[in-house]
């Protein structure tokens, strides 16, 4: 009678038929994977598919705090200083994506109707698990096109866990596998350049969860000036402003431009980079 | 045996009638836009939801038989977002969802003689930037549908529908707590105002109407043809308000969600 492929399961995917794109003859180019980054150099622009640098996510007092810079490259290129790279999936869920812009972009359009047409179908909310298992099976369809290095997606997924009363972050590996992070998470090609430093942060000025929004937001957006600073593809703050959003009990929020600008400018005034010469 | 016109014509009596005198004891839904967005309310007897989010910006209510309004339901989400996804979620709109999916669907059911009418009337809403550019569409069991602006009722009756909206059009509500005032005075006016002649004539002819059983379980209409006696009665029965919103200026990835008790009780208060 009235039709219903969705087999009243709240399964979107069988809804509309929807897998994970596949890799082209996986021939055409050896096979070496390199997350986050492209693989081929080539001259930028048509060759390559355009990428998202870095975004981090650290939890803080009240939730979770996800910052990102704006850049998008293809090779060496900048293709785009306006890139939205800290995605909202729904209410308590945010996604930070890196690797891959189209391939996140599909991911994240493909998320927020799988995970909405749930809610709605079943008149529950898909559990937390649910849904990191959800994303976790579209990394692994998109692997093959991942391992040719034309079309890693990493993402950090952070939420608020209304049960546990607490934010969560949740960092993936190209193939699907999930682990939740205690501290911090970050994803792209700025990431490993400050790794450590996410650890001597935790070590000397103790751990991020006790800090209020604005310290752990201040902490946060160096971290991603360093990386800028140090990585190539990674925008600097200095250009155009990071992206930066909170996930808390009462939901996900914008911080807003004026106290961005604030701490953006602080932390622009201080000295330059240690590695670079004396004297300014 | 033949089949005349006239028995056509006699069966097609027998369905409508079949199902307007379930849809009679129903529990109206009322939608009425504001400034901030729409409200969609209605009084459930018991736990089953009657105000549901379809899309972004749709809602829907129905009275009816529970299976045919899920079954409808179900039909609605899949095809916006199907649409959705493949397309834009700026192409969901009700006007294409009502028009090309589900009216040709009901009317297919309602024009097979072999199979029972489905058994509903269900109210549409869609949230656009002011309340002048939000639609409504009310359907109904043959998958007639008609659009209305500003607001629109479902109820047991087309005088009650009537009599309900006359009550929205004139409370012209510009914030939530003015809303959810006319949309309760709105939906008593529906439950209590049947028909033009009083109810309590309506009930001494018709003792066959006890215990009607379609889905909703709602009681006989009460007696009085007062919209607040109306309402309180069905709240003193154990009836809970049911109260969704699309909130047009909210930063939230959802725009749709319920109103919860403590949001209610100031405009209870004076049905308690």
């Amino acid at each position: 009678m009235l039709s219903n492929p969705g087999e009243g399961r709240g399964d979107f995917a069988a809804l509309v038929g929807w897998r994970s794109p596949v890799a082209p003859d996986a021939a055409v180019r050896p096979a070496f994977a390199s997350p986050g980054g492209t693989t081929s150099p080539g001259d930028g622009l048509a060759q390559t598919n355009i990428h998202g640098t870095t975004v981090i996510a650290v939890k803080y007092r009240d939730g979770v705090i996800n910052v990102g810079d704006r850049r998008a490259t293809g090779g060496f290129a900048i293709m785009y200083d306006k890139a939205e790279k800290i995605l909202a999936l729904d209410d308590y869920t945010l996604m930070a994506i890196s690797g891959s812009f189209s391939k996140a972009m599909e991911i994240t359009r493909y998320l927020r109707h799988a995970f909405k047409y749930y809610e709605r179908s079943q008149l529950q909310p898909m559990s937390l698990d649910g849904k990191l298992s959800e994303l976790g099976k579209v990394i692994a369809g998109n692997q093959m096109a991942a391992l040719q290095g034309i079309g890693a997606v990493i993402p950090v997924l952070s939420t608020y866990d209304r049960e546990r009363d607490e934010g969560r972050i949740f960092f993936y590996d190209a193939g699907g596998a999930r682990f939740e992070t205690g501290e911090y998470g970050a994803a792209g090609s700025g990431s490993t350049q400050i790794r450590g430093v996410f650890e001597y942060i935790t070590k000397t000025k103790g751990p991020f969860r006790d800090m209020d929004r604005d310290t752990a937001l201040r902490e946060a957006l160096t971290l991603l000036e360093i990386a800028a600073d140090l990585d190539a593809a990674t925008g600097g703050a200095g250009k155009v402003l990071p992206v930066a959003k909170t996930i808390t009990r009462e939901g996900i929020e914008d911080v807003d431009e004026e106290t961005l600008r604030t701490v953006v400018n602080e932390i622009l005034s201080r000295d330059p980079l240690a590695v670079s010469p004396s004297g300014r | 045996m033949s089949y005349s016109l006239y028995d056509w014509n006699q069966s097609l009596q027998q369905r409508n009638e079949y199902v307007e005198d379930r849809l009679k004891d129903g529990s109206p839904v009322v939608a009425v836009s504001y400034d901030d967005g729409i409200l969609m309310l209605s009084l459930r007897p018991g736990q089953q939801r009657k105000v549901y989010e379809v899309y972004d910006r749709l809602m829907l209510g129905a009275l009816g038989k529970q299976s045919d309004i899920e079954s409808l339901r179900i039909a609605a989400i899949d095809t916006a977002h199907r649409e959705g996804f493949e397309r834009s979620p700026d192409d969901v709109s009700i006007q294409r969802l009502v028009g090309f999916a589900l009216s040709p669907a009901i009317k297919r059911v309602y024009n097979d003689q072999s199979a029972i009418p489905l058994t509903l009337r269900i109210v549409f809403a869609e949230m656009n930037r002011t309340p002048d550019e939000d639609h409504f569409f009310v359907m109904g069991y043959d998958g007639e549908f008609a659009p209305h602006n500003r607001h629109a009722v479902v109820a047991g009756t087309p005088y009650a529908e009537e009599q309900a909206e006359a009550v929205l059009a004139e409370a012209a509500p510009k914030t939530l707590d003015e809303a959810l005032r006319a949309a309760l005075n709105a939906w008593g006016t529906a439950r209590a105002r049947l028909s033009p002649k009083s109810a309590e004539d309506d009930e001494e002819f018709d003792p066959l109407r006890e215990g009607g059983e379609n889905g909703d379980g709602g009681d006989a209409p009460p007696v009085s043809d007062d919209p607040a006696v109306a309402l309180r009665e069905a709240l003193k029965d154990g009836a809970k308000v049911e109260a969704g919103i699309l909130s047009r200026n909210t930063t939230r990835e959802s725009k749709f969600r319920l109103l919860d008790e403590k949001e209610l009780a100031p405009v209870l208060e004076a049905y308690q």
